[in-house]
């Protein structure tokens, strides 16, 4: 993806700007009101072990579509969680989503997610974008799949990840998504990232539960 | 921020400059968004009981965390620690730099000083003052410089192609990492074939998760081990999933297999992942070289590594990166410095980085140089890459100065890819992994990158990589495999490469082996530089290699 | 191919036999005590050991480096254990980091040649033991044990147990 300077300004406008803005409370649903697409995420109680094998656990870091609606480019939070979900349903599996927010840990959330799924395979994902493919098995710094430059994730990416994750549910044997690479992610993105997570982490609550959501995306 | 309505034509040139494109935030000092002197960082203090620390940075021993705790107990002398302590920290920096002031005895002091103290010592010094320093307190004498071998596709004739050409052209590591994980083995198999076609030696290591990358080493398949990661608080420790216990358990666990070990960490890391307690990020990265050094671990990576951007994005951070590197070397460790991460935009800026460690030399100057085009490369782009590899040796050439590579012509290159590839296609053949055919070894032999190879089957062949796991594949059957290939020579090179285990002199302080296999470290090959005309300089015949570069015209042929 | 088994039936059968030597371990005992009673290395004389001193080298097997040939592999003589740093040597090393002022460096190397004993998968086990949350205090406490009295490894057993210590004061074992 090709971002333009002026895009990039927006985004370093708001998050400097969000730097000096009043500290967020977490609410119980966050509501994003904001244009079309906007989502509707409610905690409806702690996330329990999953009982059937066919699904899939989307575990979403701690102020994902509360603090930030956008990810690190500025594509919807909303958007990115429907082309995931879609993904997932495409291969006839059943999705799930939690919060998980005791950590703000992208291999952690995902690890913990993975824990909690039926099928021991689960997404991760921080508002910056950041996503990986999670296995109740694997070590939590192990992975199936990673994808660490959350600025080179578009939508259609998002849902070859949603379809992968099923696809492991499924114990296929799968071709990963084709990692994508641009060396200049790092000098353009990283600090911004770094400021991002900071803000993302002031949102963990320490020794919490992970809790299943009821998701409502408008079209 | 405001910009007037009606533009300068001015601006706008120098708004479409690439180092415009470098995304550079202020400082946050309140949450270790800073690079050095935060007025929030521990001011320095130490108090011992009973030959114990009981006080560090204003901070007693009962709230230690982990990393604290680790460094009192294991990084800090307590016999000269309340000595050195009271010296003044501009007189510390004077003697730093002082080259008539022996290394030995800066050694010494260091040895007895906190986080904070060291901190306080850097806020004197100018980054020249720095590079004065390293020059003096570099632990071997000869400078070196590793590469990276990766590719996109994870593709293992084009890894065993460029780790061939990697070592041919000087560099003592060689270091590679995986797209997707299940390929780990795959990758060290031919990167170890690759290296020892290109020079016999050149050590080589596969970054992965931390007991995978073990595994593999037990093996016999990689020589070393890099990516094992410290941090600098207690939070950011344990969300990498491990404590200064267990990182100094798996240090000796790999010493214990003869395998050599370095650990990374790096200015940044704690801020990036979220936890830095207000405190700089030289200030934590300062505990991290103090954990490698109380793990008793050789070596550290570090110059901020995969977090560059952050410090490079913050004023006074790349001289903070080049006091990392200095910290490393004065606490008598060998350092792998870093400029192994894409970090501007700006050729200016990615080579003024990059000349702070090149002018005073370090051990491994880039940690690594991209071996492949940044496209290709799975750590994410180098600062430097195999693009820039006539800019840096025409630099060499400009500054009379140790780079770690050579000039080197097409047709030595191509055939020496070209044999690498046909060794791999032997050893796949023989182990019964899917063929590599003719022509992949051909586009292999010639490619830039991987855009330029045929595409393999993946799914075979990490079930093939999983296969070579559970077979229990070592590195004498590779060996083996090669020499009834006839790839004699390759065969006895790997072999030389395990039997470094059996005297373990790699083990050692900045080690490295030559064509020979003769080990060379801070022992043997002390730094002994001690002003002008000292330490390393380049020998007449070393001088001859790097300056006679094809591209030079030679002058009585001009005209003629 | 099931050269890991081997690995380890040779290296119980080395640890199993005590008293009644084969040739090969006996060359590793005679080994073990030329390097003791020799004076403490030199650093300057003595290293790199492989070039000064290779007579204080020999595999685990007892084999001398200039045993292990390509044509030795070839003929079936070379096993893993050959190419695997011994308990001996790993303490020439940690005198030769002592000697140049190393301290920490020569007690990793101690703690090192301690580890040798403990095979490749066990050793992965502990260390995964060691990472934060994985074990209660007791099992940190057994492994020390196992440590201790299994493989005779004191130094690595007082690391786990001060490990055990340290992770109760500071929350990182594991909460069932």
């Amino acid at each position: 993806m090709s971002l333009n300077p002026e895009m990039i300004e927006k985004i370093v406008l708001q998050v400097l700007q969000e730097m000096g803005g009043p500290k967020p409370s977490a609410p119980a649903a966050s509501k994003e009101t904001a244009g079309p697409g906007a989502m509707v995420l409610e905690e409806i109680g702690e996330a329990r072990p999953g009982t059937r094998s066919d699904e899939v656990v989307v575990g979403l870091s701690p102020v994902f579509g509360i603090k930030f609606h956008k990810n690190i480019t500025g594509i919807p939070l909303s958007a990115i969680l429907r082309e995931i979900l879609a993904g997932i349903e495409e291969e006839g599996i059943h999705a799930r989503v939690i919060r998980v927010k005791h950590t703000s840990d992208l291999a952690f959330v995902a690890h913990r997610a993975a824990k909690l799924s039926g099928s021991g395979v689960a997404i991760g994902i921080q508002s910056r974008g950041t996503t990986v493919i999670h296995q109740k098995d694997l070590a939590p710094l192990n992975n199936l799949e990673l994808f660490p430059q959350a600025p080179l994730l578009d939508l259609p990416t998002y849902r070859a990840i949603g379809r992968n994750a099923a696809k492991y549910a499924k114990g296929e044997a799968t071709n990963p998504v084709p990692v994508r690479n641009d060396q200049m992610a790092r000098p353009k993105f990283q600090a911004i990232a770094a400021v991002i997570h900071i803000k993302e982490t002031k949102g963990v609550v320490p020794g919490a539960p992970p809790v299943e959501l009821r998701v409502k995306l408008e079209k | 921020m405001a910009v007037p309505k009606k533009r300068s034509k001015r601006f706008e040139v120098l708004e479409q400059r690439p180092v415009n494109l470098d995304g550079l935030v202020s400082e946050w000092p309140e949450e270790g968004l800073i690079a050095m002197e935060n007025p929030f960082d521990p001011k320095p203090s130490i108090r011992i009981a009973a030959g114990k620390v009981v006080e560090l940075d204003g901070k007693p021993r009962e709230q230690f965390d982990v990393v604290e705790q680790f460094i009192a107990d294991y990084a800090i002398d307590t016999a000269s620690a309340e000595q050195s302590m009271t010296m003044d920290s501009r007189e510390i920096a004077c003697r730093w730099v002082d080259f008539n002031v022996p290394r030995e005895e800066v050694i010494q002091i260091f040895r007895g000083l906190t986080p904070g103290k060291i901190l306080d010592v850097l806020s004197h010094m100018n980054v020249l003052e720095m590079m004065m320093a390293m020059t003096k307190m570099r632990s071997r004498k000869v400078p070196g410089n590793q590469a990276h071998a990766t590719n996109l596709r994870d593709n293992p004739v084009l890894l065993a192609a460029d780790s061939a050409e990697a070592a041919f052209r000087g560099f003592m590591e060689i270091e590679t990492t995986v797209g997707i994980s299940r390929y780990a083995p795959f990758n060290a198999l031919s990167i170890l074939v690759g290296s020892q076609t290109g020079r016999g030696g050149v050590l080589t290591q596969d970054a992965l998760e931390e007991s995978v990358e073990l595994a593999l080493g037990m093996r016999g398949l990689t020589a070393y081990a890099e990516t094992v990661s410290v941090y600098g608080t207690e939070k950011v420790f344990v969300d990498g999933d491990d404590t200064p216990w267990s990182k100094a358990f798996l240090a000796s666990a790999y010493a214990s297999r003869g395998i050599k070990i370095r650990y990374t960490s790096g200015t940044g890391s704690e801020v990036q992942m979220g936890y830095a307690e207000s405190k700089s990020m030289l200030y934590l990265e300062t505990r991290c070289v103090m954990v490698t050094r109380g793990a008793g671990v050789q070596g550290l990576q570090n110059g901020s590594i995969s977090c560059i951007g952050v410090p490079g994005a913050v004023p006074s951070g790349i001289r903070a990166v080049l006091a990392e590197n200095l910290i490393s070397v004065t606490l008598d460790l060998e350092v792998a410095s870093g400029n192994d991460q894409t970090f501007s935009h700006s050729d200016i800026r990615r080579t003024a980085r990059m000349l702070m460690q090149m002018i005073p030399g370090t051990d491994l100057i880039f940690s690594g140089f991209g071996g492949v085009p940044n496209y290709d490369n799975m750590f994410a782009g180098s600062n430097f890459d195999i693009e820039d590899m006539d800019d840096y040796l025409v630099l060499q050439r400009d500054l009379k100065l140790e780079g770690g590579v050579r000039p080197v012509s097409e047709g030595d290159v191509v055939a020496i890819r070209n044999k690498a590839a046909r060794a791999l296609q032997a050893v796949f053949a023989e182990l019964g992994f899917p063929p590599i055919s003719d022509d992949e070894v051909e586009a292999a032999t010639f490619a830039h990158g991987s855009k330029d190879v045929p595409e393999r089957r993946v799914t075979d062949d990490l079930k093939a990589a999983q296969d070579l796991m559970k077979r229990g594949i070592t590195g004498l059957d590779v060996v083996k495999a090669l020499a009834k290939r006839g790839f004699d020579d390759i065969a006895r090179n790997i072999l030389g490469m395990l039997k470094l285990r059996i005297s373990g002199d790699y083990l050692q302080t900045a080690a490295w082996v030559d064509a020979d296999f003769r080990v060379w470290s801070a022992v043997n090959d002390p730094n002994d530089y001690h002003g002008p005309g000292t330490g390393y300089r380049l020998s007449e015949e070393r001088w001859k290699l790097l300056k006679e570069i094809p591209q030079a015209k030679r002058p009585e042929l001009i005209g003629e | 191919m099931k050269e890991l088994d081997i690995d380890k039936i040779v290296r119980e059968v080395i640890r199993q036999i005590g008293e009644g030597t084969p040739p090969q371990a006996k060359s590793e005992t005679a080994y073990a005590s030329a390097a003791k009673s020799a004076d403490r290395l030199d650093p300057k004389k003595d290293y790199p050991l492989a070039e000064k001193r290779p007579e204080l080298l020999h595999t685990a097997t007892g084999k001398r480096m200039e045993d292990v040939t390509l044509e030795a592999v070839m003929a079936g003589k070379v096993e893993p254990l050959d190419v695997r740093i011994t308990p001996e040597t790993l303490r020439m090393q940690a005198e030769i980091a002592e000697g140049v002022g190393r301290k920490q460096l020569g007690f990793n190397l101690r703690r090192a040649a301690e580890l040798s004993a403990v095979p490749d998968e066990r050793l992965l086990e502990m260390y995964n033991a060691l990472r934060p949350h994985r074990s209660t205090k007791l099992e940190l406490l057994a492994m020390a044990e196992e440590l201790e009295t299994k493989y005779k490894a004191k130094i690595c057993s007082a690391f786990v147990q001060e490990a055990a210590e340290v992770y109760e004061r500071r929350g990182l074992l594991r909460s069932e």
